[in-house]
């Protein structure tokens, strides 16, 4: 017994001993941490890894420093102030330059770009890219060069033209990082494949300023090191990159992305939940956020929205819409999702990147004198003080972590929103023919007013925080309101049509472009499905106005920077409002945390807002030249 | 002897039918899911990109021309079938054009090391723990022991794995809680690529070991308290045996008989992963393979997965039918 005991005792100190002496190993093999800018791919593990050909769809990942990276293309929006102004010719020496009626568009290329191999970059290879992908249509972009291109040709090795089928004043887009966009394929490593899309691009040779160095073949980690020649990279303008090494991870959960950063072992959390960034910003100080306070978050150029399903008799109906408008409070809302971190929208754009100064403030007096008439009463429901009421609620709670500046206010919080008005929504839910019986909202057919609003679940919780919370508010009212959970499949089940109402999006922006078409031009009517059929991106809502048909129209007929863009932009968002197609809540806020412990230098919505810190968006390239190792005293 | 081949014959026979019966219940359940990998490819791919709608029905056509779901059902469950008769599962549908069986053989190493070891260490500990604490009942260490391990057994796998994620990644950062290897090291037969191997298995296995060896603690006890009163053990006792000699050749023993059983479906059911476990640890096994199927559709993924583990635990079963009439004469064969 004494002996069993014994053995037991030994075995537990040997594990344990042998436990510390694994500790003392790093997690970072041969690199100095110092050298390292440690990032998270939101993707997770990846599935299939050694596939980096990037063009295929279902390849490795874009999230891993592939795109953001390696690859590169002719242009990039950035979402927010740019690094040197919104609008960056990547590839391109200039902007895109159409004919008069948009059937043509001639594109210059940078000279002395190479790729990571020492081969030149030419204008063969955008044709390349173009006609392979044509000729496959199972590549990513292949399918929206077949519906818009009649023919590329590169009359010398610095220029492209675009012969198009149809008129297209925004064909550029395809070749426009917002997130992604068509990156420029190597044509002297694939016109040797048999067939492109079955190459695995395995190691790729790249355009970007860094080069893969390894990578977990179980897909959980890639590190990227920076090119010796990164001057002859698009990027090379603007200095050379601080990391030597970059290195894209699976973290794993939420709380493990915390507990990484508290351990300095993550330099850059993508997103996380408002409670592990409250965590961080107690507990770590070298945690650095988009806002130095409240929200903590980068608002990026998306809008989660209350989706209705127009199919659905009840929703065709704008009072029905407006009605469910004016039953929710916005405050609970932002408080149930965020904790209160949200960024609120009233119209039907985000209030991100330098949409405040084309679409906020010029409407803001127009959204103050908006006036719903329901028949039997008038009233003017937005109000300008919500984000102030909820910045106000936060105080108490958060002390100095909450601005008091207005205009730092609306840059956090948002501005303003729909008052809750039951009475309002009484009268036009009576205007539409419902009647409450019992406590219980009836539809004009004498059937029981229900919706099922479809949220993500645990795969996306903080929407589903704010879906419960509208849901509850309907259900106060008498309407007969639930959620139901789906995680997996979502978009393609909204897109099939077979929901009521979603807290989705189906309102994307370039963020620091006013041009809307990124997300305005597939709602045109032409592309709204019957019943039954799936919905192509992003009109989930299948709505169709002929005044909105005229906007897209006249916004289709002009150039990409025309002024007359931002005024459309204008009339879509007015039209928005007097229909509610569908009900906007706040931007995304993605909860990016930044770890100063070895790096220095990341965007900052106060002080240098060069670029999206969320990296798994392309234009976190433009980071690297920013950031600088933090030197040890 | 030729009872035995006939008993051999019959569990073969059932073998043979669990594992048709099971592939195809699992085939016509993942098929019959509503989603549809197509539709996830095209989200993806649209998500946060261009999505002309006049592209996207293009790409549709197309993707669903390559993944070969044109056909009617019958058709793709024969062409399964063949397959899998060359034991080939296809191409994964979320990573086409990569085969299921390379994205499983990436994946079945882990899960079946971590698996095996927690499963071997937790049987190990609880089975002998739980064998002294039923022969020596008044032994107050082994009270103590008990009450530890029985205590641990009802906690859900995702909280005991977060618990020591915490202890030992937060509170007292001595160990990984990421990967199953280093980053940036080469994989091979080298003392650095093991050691990591060990060290990041160390959490991952302590959390699932922990919870299990309670459940086998228990089990062993109470079989140890039932042997020792048979009259075999109480003559041996009378006749002055060495309690060392009774407790391991004369209890433990004949106790060990149902726990081996136990032990082989367990170790046949590693090849189900550990889903949670692997999740919060980032580590590299069939069950993050097999979530990330589930929620991308990828049936052809989810449908290999799922036909190993079903092989392998009637493997398991079949195996101990075989050996246990050899092992205990009390097992009749007829």
């Amino acid at each position: 017994m004494k002996a069993a005991l014994f053995c037991l005792t030994a075995t537990f100190l040997a594990g344990s001993i042998s436990e510390q002496a694994f500790a003392q190993a790093s997690f970072l093999a041969g690199i100095p941490r110092n050298e390292v800018l440690i990032a998270e791919n939101p993707e997770g593990r990846i599935t299939n890894p050694t596939w980096f050909n990037i063009w295929v769809v279902n390849h490795g990942s874009n999230s891993n420093g592939l795109q953001q990276l390696g690859m590169d293309t002719l242009w990039y929006i950035d979402p927010d102030a740019g690094i040197d102004g919104v609008w960056d010719n990547s590839l391109a020496s200039d902007k895109p330059s159409y004919n008069s009626d948009f059937t043509e568009m001639t594109v210059k290329l940078r000279d002395g770009i190479y790729w990571s191999d020492g081969v030149e970059f030419t204008a063969d290879d955008v044709v390349y890219t173009v006609e392979t992908q044509m000729k496959n249509p199972t590549t990513t972009w292949g399918p929206g060069f077949l519906a818009s291109v009649d023919s590329v040709t590169a009359p010398d090795k610095n220029t492209v033209v675009f012969k198009l089928k149809r008129a297209n004043s925004r064909f550029h887009s395809l070749f426009t990082v917002r997130w992604n966009a068509c990156w420029i394929m190597p044509k002297h490593v694939f016109e040797k494949q048999a067939d492109p899309t079955k190459f695995e691009f395995n190691p790729p040779v790249t355009l970007g300023p860094y080069t893969l160095k390894s990578f977990d073949p179980n897909g959980a980690w890639y590190i990227w090191q920076r090119r010796d020649d990164w001057q002859r990279t698009t990027l090379g303008r603007f200095g050379e990159p601080g990391p030597k090494y970059v290195a894209y991870i699976d973290p794993g959960p939420p709380d493990k992305r915390v507990i990484l950063q508290l351990n300095h072992e993550l330099d850059i959390i993508h997103d996380t939940t408002p409670e592990g960034v409250f965590t961080l910003a107690k507990q770590s100080p070298s945690s650095h956020f988009w806002f130095k306070g409240f929200p903590y978050a980068h608002p990026d150029p998306t809008l989660p929205a209350v989706v209705f399903n127009h199919d659905i008799d009840a929703f065709k109906n704008r009072d029905v819409r407006w009605a469910l408008t004016l039953l929710i409070d916005m405050k609970a809302v932002s408080m149930a999702s965020y904790r209160g971190a949200a960024t609120i929208s009233a119209i039907a754009v985000p209030p991100t990147g330098l949409y405040p100064k084309y679409y906020f403030d010029p409407l803001e007096d127009w959204l103050k004198n908006f006036e719903i008439d329901t028949g039997k009463s008038k009233y003017k429901p937005y109000d300008p003080t919500v984000a102030q009421q909820i910045a106000d609620l936060l105080r108490p709670t958060m002390g100095d972590k909450i601005p008091k500046d207005p205009k730092e206010i609306a840059t956090a919080f948002g501005r303003g929103w729909w008052k809750p008005n039951p009475q309002v929504a009484t009268e036009l839910l009576e205007r539409a023919g419902f009647k409450k019986t019992g406590g219980k909202w009836m539809k004009p057919d004498g059937t029981p007013f229900s919706i099922t609003m479809l949220v993500e679940g645990d795969q996306r919780p903080v929407m589903t925080r704010a879906g419960t919370m509208i849901v509850q508010e309907w259900r106060q009212f008498g309407i007969d309101a639930k959620t139901q959970a789906y995680p997996s499949d979502f978009f393609p089940r909204v897109a099939s049509g077979d929901f009521e109402a979603a807290m989705a999006w189906s309102v994307e922006t370039w963020g620091g472009h006013p041009d809307l078409s990124f997300f305005l031009d597939s709602w045109h009517s032409e592309f709204v499905k019957p019943a039954g059929q799936r919905q192509p991106p992003r009109n989930w809502q299948r709505w169709s106005n002929p005044e909105l048909d005229k906007i897209i129209e006249q916004v289709r007929a002009i150039g990409f920077d025309d002024p007359k863009g931002v005024d459309l932009g204008q009339q879509f968002i007015k039209l928005a409002v007097q229909e509610m197609p569908i009900i906007p809540l706040m931007s995304y806020n993605v909860f990016t945390c930044m770890d100063t412990t070895y790096w220095t230098g990341y965007p900052s919505a106060e002080t240098d807002p060069y670029t999206d810190p969320v990296p798994n968006w392309a234009n976190t390239k433009y980071m690297m030249v920013k950031l600088k190792p933090v030197e040890k005293k | 002897m030729r009872s035995y081949l006939w008993y051999l014959a019959r569990r073969f026979g059932q073998f043979v039918l669990v594992v048709f019966v099971g592939i195809n219940i699992v085939f016509f359940v993942t098929h019959a899911t509503p989603i549809d990998p197509v539709e996830q490819a095209i989200s993806s791919a649209t998500q946060f990109g261009q999505s002309d709608p006049r592209a996207v029905e293009i790409m549709r056509k197309a993707l669903r021309e390559l993944y070969g779901l044109d056909g009617s059902i019958w058709q793709q469950y024969l062409t399964f079938w063949r397959r899998l008769a060359t034991g080939d599962f296809g191409p994964s549908l979320s990573a086409f054009p990569t085969s299921v069986s390379t994205l499983i053989g990436q994946a079945l190493p882990w899960t079946a090391g971590l698996l095996s070891t927690s499963t071997l260490v937790a049987w190990c500990v609880g089975n002998f723990m739980g064998g002294l604490a039923g022969y020596y009942r008044k032994n107050r260490l082994l009270k103590g022991l008990g009450i530890v391990a029985t205590g641990l057994q009802p906690i859900p796998s995702y909280i005991m794995s977060l618990v020591v994620l915490i202890l030992f990644g937060y509170l007292w950062p001595i160990l990984p809680i990421s990967g199953g290897v280093e980053m940036n090291i080469h994989p091979g037969f080298t003392f650095s690529f093991l050691g990591s191997v060990a060290a990041h298995s160390l959490l991952p296995v302590l959390s699932l070991a922990l919870i299990t060896i309670g459940a086998w603690f228990v089990g062993m006890r109470s079989l140890v308290s039932n042997i020792v009163a048979e009259d075999y053990v109480v003559y041996a006792e009378l006749a002055g045996v060495d309690r060392h000699k009774i407790l391991t050749s004369y209890v433990m023993r004949n106790a060990l008989a149902p726990q081996l059983t136990g032990l082989a479906l367990s170790l046949g059911g590693i090849f189900n992963g550990a889903i949670i476990t692997e999740v919060v640890f980032g580590y590299p096994g069939l069950g993050t393979l097999l979530v990330r199927g589930v929620n991308s559709g990828d049936y052809s993924l989810v449908l290999g997965i799922a036909s190993i583990s079903i092989i392998a635990v009637a493997t398991a079963v079949f195996a101990i039918d075989l050996l246990y009439p050899l092992l205990d004469p009390r097992v009749k064969v007829r």
